[in-house]
């Protein structure tokens, strides 16, 4: 279903739950009565076409930005973004470690199996947080900037030095695919570890991995069909206007 | 893990969407690639698929170049009219009608995939890693590289990266620490090999 501005704020949520977690990062409440997302948005200063073409990209795999690219900023983008990097690092994380260490207090016959489980997740929070550090700091400001150059007439000849040590090309090309590491571990547990007692643990443990790399997928996503565009676009039109000759 | 893999080549929106739904019925199976214009098939060659489902209406001279530039062991579906024959100088494996019934159009892919993957399917049974895998498993998850395994083992790298490959398709398992897990779960290696 493709969202717009005047479907409820409810109905979103109703539509796919997962949304629950794109609301929480602009800072919507819960209770917003039968108010339209148009409304909801305004009330909390969240910019609606912005908030429509994330919404819509987490919503449906096959949707893609187009009319609205050009009127809302990377800045928001990256805001964007960044908070979803918080939302990894002080939420969903922390929820699976818990798990596992519950799991791993909670059985006595073969710690030592779910003991490698932690291990494997530790490194991959590692390779998480490597991950969206690069982000931060190599391709967010990289985009910033490169977004100041094109709204000024006359750029900094600073800035435009930043331009040239870095291009969306090469986030594109070394983007890797963070989710295959969960994808594993998903496996191991339904395929290959011997059922501990608990099974209940287990399960929420599953469902949680399952909801993680959804949700990095989806973000994964946001960052390819949104911002790579976008910032192409204005690599385009500043190599015309600066780097011509 | 190998799936049956099809591609779409309709002018109608309605069309392409309904007989990917269908697809997305059959187990195993995925859909690569939909294509409604010509401009686009040009880059068909770069897609490998088992299965294209095409509307003959769409065979200029073009699409049928792209067409033949594909592996041959990619086969052909029409989807038409069932008043327009189809009688251009291509293979078909078969025909698939608007208004055929769903049950007819998935038995008729059915019967396509089955024709197809006799070999396909047997390998598709529930597998174990050979004694070979399990050797060169057992290196990967000592940490060892490509090349030092294919030198300890007499084996070119390019075979180690075969078995990998195999390795992976059987386990669901693609990355060097989950591979480890499973050796050590499997006492493959014993946890106090690594590291």
């Amino acid at each position: 279903m493709l969202i717009t501005k005047n479907i409820k704020m409810a109905d979103v949520i109703h539509t796919n739950y997962f949304t629950l977690s794109v609301l929480n990062r602009f800072g919507i409440e819960l209770g917003f009565a039968d108010k339209s997302v148009s409304e909801v948005c305004n009330q909390y200063q969240v910019d609606v076409a912005f908030f429509l073409e994330i919404v819509n990209t987490f919503v449906d795999k096959d949707y893609f930005p187009k009319k609205h690219l050009q009127t809302f900023s990377v800045k928001l983008i990256t805001d964007y973004l960044q908070k979803t990097h918080h939302y990894y690092h002080q939420v969903k994380v922390p929820e699976i470690e818990s798990l596992i260490e519950q799991m791993v207090n909670s059985c006595y016959t073969q710690k030592e199996t779910l003991v490698l489980l932690k291990k494997f997740f530790t490194d991959y929070k590692l390779e998480l947080i490597n991950h969206t550090h690069r982000e931060e700091q190599i391709v967010f400001p990289y985009t910033l900037a490169l977004e100041q150059v094109y709204s000024s007439e006359k750029p900094d000849s600073s800035l435009l030095k930043v331009l040239e040590t870095y291009s969306i090309d090469i986030f594109q090309n070394e983007h890797d695919n963070i989710e295959e590491k969960l994808f594993d571990l998903k496996n191991i547990i339904i395929k290959y570890l011997p059922q501990p007692k608990d099974s209940k643990l287990c399960n929420k443990l599953l469902y949680e991995l399952f909801n993680l790399e959804q949700d990095i997928s989806d973000h994964s996503r946001i960052e390819e069909k949104v911002l790579v565009p976008k910032v192409r676009e204005m690599e385009k039109e500043i190599n015309k206007r600066f780097f011509k000759n | 893990m190998s799936k049956t893999s099809f591609i779409i080549i309709e002018k109608s929106y309605l069309i392409r969407k309904g007989m990917a739904s269908l697809i997305e019925k059959i187990p195993n199976t995925s859909l690569i690639h939909q294509f409604d214009n010509e401009d686009d098939i040009k880059s068909l060659d770069h897609l490998e698929a088992d299965f294209i489902i095409l509307n003959p209406d769409l065979l200029s001279t073009n699409v049928l170049k792209a067409i033949k530039k594909i592996k041959n062991n990619t086969q052909l579906v029409s989807i038409s009219d069932a008043a327009i024959s189809i009688s251009k100088d291509i293979d078909w494996a078969g025909s698939i009608f608007i208004e055929d019934s769903q049950n007819t159009i998935l038995n008729k892919l059915n019967t396509l995939i089955g024709n197809r993957g006799s070999t396909k399917i047997k390998s598709e049974l529930p597998e174990e890693i050979s004694k070979r895998e399990a050797d060169i498993l057992k290196n990967i998850a000592l940490g060892f590289s490509n090349k030092e395994i294919a030198d300890k083992l007499f084996i070119s790298a390019h075979t180690v990266v075969t078995h990998r490959k195999n390795i992976t398709r059987k386990l669901g398992i693609k990355t060097v620490p989950g591979l480890t897990i499973y050796a050590i779960l499997n006492k493959i290696i014993d946890i106090n090999d690594t590291e």
